[in-house]
């Protein structure tokens, strides 16, 4: 079968860029990529996005890519999948090497979303929820789900609000030492406690924030260092009031154990970990789902440090979603940016010796999940 | 409240096919619409649509005689275990009172 490599990685600084455009942010974290693979002649593009048409009346994301850096006539598209828009424009970009069809794809992703007010983003946001469903009229929102999940995690397992504070601080610490990161300030627990509720018991650290910002990756059949040793995609459930366990999103571990299958590993293998805390209580879910902890224990490995940088399964060591920042279709690239880095020894917050990396990029509340797994050869 | 259930899935969210077996012929009953708070939040921040009410509770229902759940809305705090009364349907939200 055909192997599938990483030869260059892009990102622009995620944060607010109110002096740049959509289109602006795009072509330079797709530039940075080519430029970081030598320029290679590109097969093919695909771009991870979701808010463009409705926030900023932009589509044919894939055409201006193509165009705009000279890549010829060329087959693109846009690929949409909520948050993990990304993470699937990147499958479908392996999937094209591996089909035999291209040889080199140019995967991009990307957001503009802090020119809006926080309602009208929230609003957009939500056409990631079946919106022909009782739930979406009920009032529901994307923290609003995690929240309903966190009372119920707390009252199953014993955990706390602390807990969920101790995963915002965690990325928090790894996102200053991050120069592409959104957020650099220091903060602390008691901070991170006492801020503004947004949907109990979430306050504002457990959230992640608007972002603008950009990655890409440069993908090929032909060898590097940095081998793609799997792809995985899951569809879950779409609504709440479905789950057969609330505590459990099928999606998340559903995608990696399908990874893990592929690339032939297990959890055990993995060096270091980029996962989709779109809120804090997510990523204890994900951690216990991706098979890292034990079902209903994750939020012990955070009070014991497992998932520092310096801990046993480092977790977000670029800052996270929450830290580093969640620019929507940029995010699943952004991922992967950082574990290039880390498989290369040139990563903030570098994980000595990492060889194995794994990225999970979640979309909606469960509705997609995709598994990269990452190897140094 | 209608609950449809295959397999041993019982779920307020109607299906064309059984998940597990494939099957077009999902079972149909009607259940009491009151229950039990399983879980809930409490929204602050809504989106533009919702600003007028908030802050106001999102709650999953747990009904009786079913597994299955419902997603509801409430003006007042809850927390687990809270029993509920269905209250009617307000633009296609299921409304909950203590």
């Amino acid at each position: 079968m055909t192997k599938t490599y990483v030869h260059g990685v892009g990102m622009t600084k995620f944060g607010t860029h109110a002096d740049r455009t959509l289109k602006n942010l795009l072509l330079d974290a797709s530039r940075q990529a080519l430029e970081d693979a030598g320029r290679p002649k590109v097969d093919a593009v695909f771009v991870g996005n979701f808010l463009a048409g409705s926030m900023s009346n932009q589509e044919i994301l894939g055409a201006i890519v193509a165009n705009d850096l000279g890549l010829g006539y060329i087959p693109t598209a846009k690929v949409e999948g909520a948050c993990a828009s990304g993470g699937i424009a990147l499958r479908q970009g392996i999937l094209g090497i591996m089909s035999g069809e291209y040889d080199t794809v140019l995967v991009a992703g990307v957001e503009k979303m802090k020119h809006a007010r926080t309602p009208d983003v929230t609003q957009a946001i939500n056409a990631a929820m079946d919106t022909d469903s009782n739930e979406k009229h009920a009032g529901l929102t994307f923290p609003g789900f995690f929240g309903v999940l966190a009372h119920r995690y707390f009252h199953e397992t014993g955990a706390t609000k602390e807990h969920l504070a101790m995963v915002a601080l965690k990325n928090r610490e790894n996102a200053l030492q991050n120069p592409l990161a959104q957020f650099q300030k220091p903060t602390t627990l008691e901070e991170i406690i006492g801020a503004r509720l947004i949907t109990e018991p979430l306050g504002l650290f457990d959230c992640s924030p608007m972002t603008d910002g950009a990655a890409a990756i440069v993908l090929s059949r032909k060898p590097s260092p940095i081998h793609v040793r799997s792809s995985a995609l899951v569809s879950g459930p779409t609504q709440m009031q479905d789950a057969l366990d609330l505590l459990s999103i099928p999606a998340i571990g559903e995608s990696g154990r399908k990874a893990y299958e592929k690339a032939g590993v297990g959890p055990e293998d993995i060096d270091v970990i980029e996962i989709h805390d779109c809120f804090s209580m997510t990523e204890i879910i994900a951690i216990e789902e991706l098979g890292f902890f034990p079902k209903g224990e994750g939020f012990k490995a955070i009070e014991e440090g497992h998932t520092k940088a310096s801990g046993k399964k480092p977790v977000n060591t670029s800052g996270g979603l929450l830290s580093r920042g969640h620019p929507i279709g940029a995010t699943g690239l952004s991922q992967i940016y950082q574990l290039v880095h880390q498989l290369k020894g040139t990563a903030a917050n570098q994980v000595n010796g990492a060889r194995m990396a794994l990225a999970q990029n979640l979309g909606g509340t469960g509705s997609y999940s995709a598994v990269h797994i990452l190897e140094r050869v | 409240m209608k609950v449809y259930s295959c397999c041993g899935h019982e779920t307020v969210v109607k299906r064309h096919y059984c998940p597990s077996c494939g099957s077009s012929e999902i079972e149909e009953r009607e259940v009491p619409n009151d229950g039990t708070i399983y879980s809930y939040t409490r929204i602050h921040v809504p989106p533009v649509e919702f600003e007028h009410i908030a802050p106001y509770s999102v709650v999953l229902v747990q009904l009786e005689g079913t597994k299955a759940k419902v997603t509801g809305r409430m003006t007042e705090e809850v927390t687990i275990g809270d029993r509920v009364q269905f209250a009617g349907i307000d633009n296609g939200a299921y409304l909950y009172k203590k």
